[in-house]
């Protein structure tokens, strides 16, 4: 299975707080975060082939565009799947991730889940209805390896959607 | 082997890190931390350490000018129980659900007060009459573990008045502050009155007070745990094995060892102020500026080797980004980014270099090196060099740093290069082997 991840500047290797105005980028393979996804996404034969990364104020300055043209780069790629996150308790990435899932969703682009910690709860509230968001933890919270088996097993379970179903319940919002 | 340490240290994480009592305690002293190193810089400035600095400033200010900074190092450091049973009984307000938090707070305060001596019949004056009123040395570190006591127990019985509705009802329409004020009246009476009780139990025993008694019974044991060598090193460890597994490890950790660290810390401040000797080793100056500097991990030495010799694309760059921030000591870019959480890479290094740094600056105070710092609290965010003159004052602890520093670089050296080579053979296959995404770019993106 071939996925794309889109990251804010800090999950891909970017640089954290330094980087914020990083431009819309695209990397082959995966970076940063990515090299601890590949080691559980290997079980389930999935690959990484591609990163979009974006800094949370380019994205900032002009939301409706930037995920225009992440959901665009996705179409042009045309994975198999899509995942933005693990966003943690980061807020700009967090609603990058719920509205790039949603466009991707309703433009029929890609399948696509979202990664993040409760704490994001007004983002969850406004968008858990419409898109699968995984549980997560907060930056230093503990469970963040099961977070990432769960959507392992999400990825897995993506072509039986009764099964998928039932572990929705379990591991999303 | 990973995942069943996983296993293992997940639930201790939890349940250290969701105790409400231990969270109060952590953030309620958290609370006083600005207080301490506002003071920290008022002790620093008094006693610059330059020679002739003293007699220098006195050119300016006259003899004795001091005593005018000390004012405020005093109430800095020699209130912190006081302060902290108001920050703690606050924290624990908020944890326990109460929504008037600072009632909370300051009905811990007024309990801590009721359980301090009062009269020092053995402080006399030249006319005979003794010391009535509160000492420093009360509210000060030897009372901070009767403190967290205090605050815990106080608002919890303040807690379970307002939850049994013990309260008195004001009309509708009366403001909501005189509201909550009346509300607060009974179950402040009732943690009161507790103190008040346990003070006249305690005034029937040999201890007289329940600072003797806390002090004697848990206190000085504890902080003595504090001075044993394994103290630092098991803190270590345990900090950055938390944080390999992405859990924050000091949030966890210092709910247990933040208080010890805090009273040995403060011991030595109140020892360095009165010119007596100072004993602890452990200070959080140590522990922030010797064992782990430059974030988590002690990884500054990375980054620099990062920026400087990494091969790949994506090391340098990240080294270099990260840098800047790296020396502030802050490697929050590195820990995702590069990736060191759950990277068994990286594993290695980044639990070990804190357990050898505390070690190595134990040796190196032992030996005489360095002398015992002074307990002086500087923002963690102070770059080494300076952070090393300061907390020691001497020239020395500078030099120590920069030697940690390049020791650092060497443990981290053959798993930077494991991981640079890792990432510059990704980097190589990427340009060889040639699809349809390398031509890809977000400039020529059409948005039909």
């Amino acid at each position: 299975m071939k996925i794309v991840v889109i990251f804010d500047q800090g999950l891909s290797g970017l640089g954290g707080k330094s980087n914020l105005d990083l431009p819309l980028t695209i990397q082959k393979g995966s970076v940063g975060t990515g090299l601890i996804l590949s080691q559980h996404l290997n079980k389930v034969n999935a690959e990484i082939i591609a990163t979009l990364s974006c800094g949370v104020n380019t994205f900032n300055n002009d939301k409706e565009n930037t995920v225009l043209k992440l959901c665009a780069m996705v179409k042009k790629i045309n994975p198999d799947f899509v995942l933005v996150g693990p966003c943690f308790d980061f807020k700009d990435y967090a609603l990058m991730s719920a509205m790039t899932c949603k466009l991707l969703k309703e433009k029929s682009i890609a399948k696509a889940v979202s990664m993040m910690s409760i704490e994001n709860k007004a983002v969850i509230d406004e968008y858990a209805k419409e898109i699968d968001i995984i549980k997560m933890p907060k930056k230093g919270g503990t469970g963040l390896n099961d977070s990432l088996a769960d959507l392992c097993e999400y990825i897995e379970t993506l072509n039986n959607q009764d099964k998928l179903d039932e572990l929705k319940k379990r591991i999303c919002y | 082997m990973f995942e069943k340490l996983e296993k293992l240290l997940t639930p201790v994480a939890n349940s250290l890190s969701k105790n409400k009592i231990l969270i109060a305690i952590r953030d309620g002293f958290m609370i006083t931390v600005p207080i301490t190193i506002v003071a920290s810089i008022f002790l620093l400035l008094a006693n610059f350490p330059i020679e002739g600095w003293s007699t220098f400033i006195a050119g300016f200010f006259g003899e004795g000018w001091e005593q005018h900074l000390a004012r405020v190092t005093r109430v800095g450091f020699n209130t912190i129980a006081l302060l902290g049973a108001l920050g703690i009984g606050y924290a624990y307000s908020r944890e326990e659900g109460i929504d008037n938090k600072i009632a909370g707070g300051v009905v811990a305060m007024v309990c801590f007060l009721i359980i301090s001596p009062q009269a020092h019949p053995t402080f006399v004056n030249e006319g005979g009459s003794s010391f009535r009123g509160f000492s420093l040395t009360h509210l000060g570190t030897a009372g901070m573990f009767l403190s967290m006591l205090t605050a815990i127990i106080s608002v919890k019985i303040f807690g379970w008045a307002l939850k049994k509705n013990l309260v008195i009802k004001l009309p509708d329409g009366v403001p909501p502050m005189v509201m909550d004020s009346f509300a607060s009246l009974i179950p402040a009476a009732f943690a009161i009155l507790f103190f008040f009780v346990v003070n006249i139990i305690f005034s029937n025993t040999s201890y007289e007070y329940a600072h003797n008694f806390i002090y004697q019974v848990l206190q000085a044991p504890l902080t003595g745990l504090g001075q044993l060598s394994i103290f630092e090193v098991i803190y270590q460890f345990l900090s950055t094995l938390f944080w390999f597994f992405g859990i924050n490890g000091p949030a966890v950790t210092n709910t247990i060892f933040g208080p010890i660290h805090k009273a040995l810390t403060l011991e030595n401040l109140n020892n360095f102020e009165a010119g007596k000797p100072m004993l602890n080793i452990f200070t959080a100056g140590f522990s922030d500026f010797f064992c782990n500097f430059g974030g988590g991990g002690s990884t500054l030495g990375l980054v620099i080797m990062m920026s400087t010799i990494g091969k790949s694309s994506r090391i340098k760059t990240l080294g270099r980004l990260s840098l800047p921030a790296g020396i502030f000591g802050i490697n929050e870019p590195i820990i995702f980014g590069l990736p060191v959480v759950l990277n068994p890479i990286m594993a290695v290094p980044f639990i070990l270099t804190p357990v050898v740094n505390t070690i190595l600056a134990t040796v190196a105070t032992y030996i005489g090196f360095i002398p015992i710092t002074s307990g002086i609290q500087l923002p963690w965010t102070m770059p080494i060099v300076f952070s090393g003159f300061l907390v020691t004052g001497t020239i020395r602890g500078a030099i120590l740093q920069i030697f940690l520093l390049a020791v650092n670089m060497a443990i981290y050296y053959p798993f930077l290069r494991i991981l640079d080579n890792k990432y510059l053979e990704d980097e190589k296959n990427a340009v060889s082997e040639k699809d349809e995404i390398d031509d890809l770019s977000f400039d020529d993106l059409s948005l039909d």
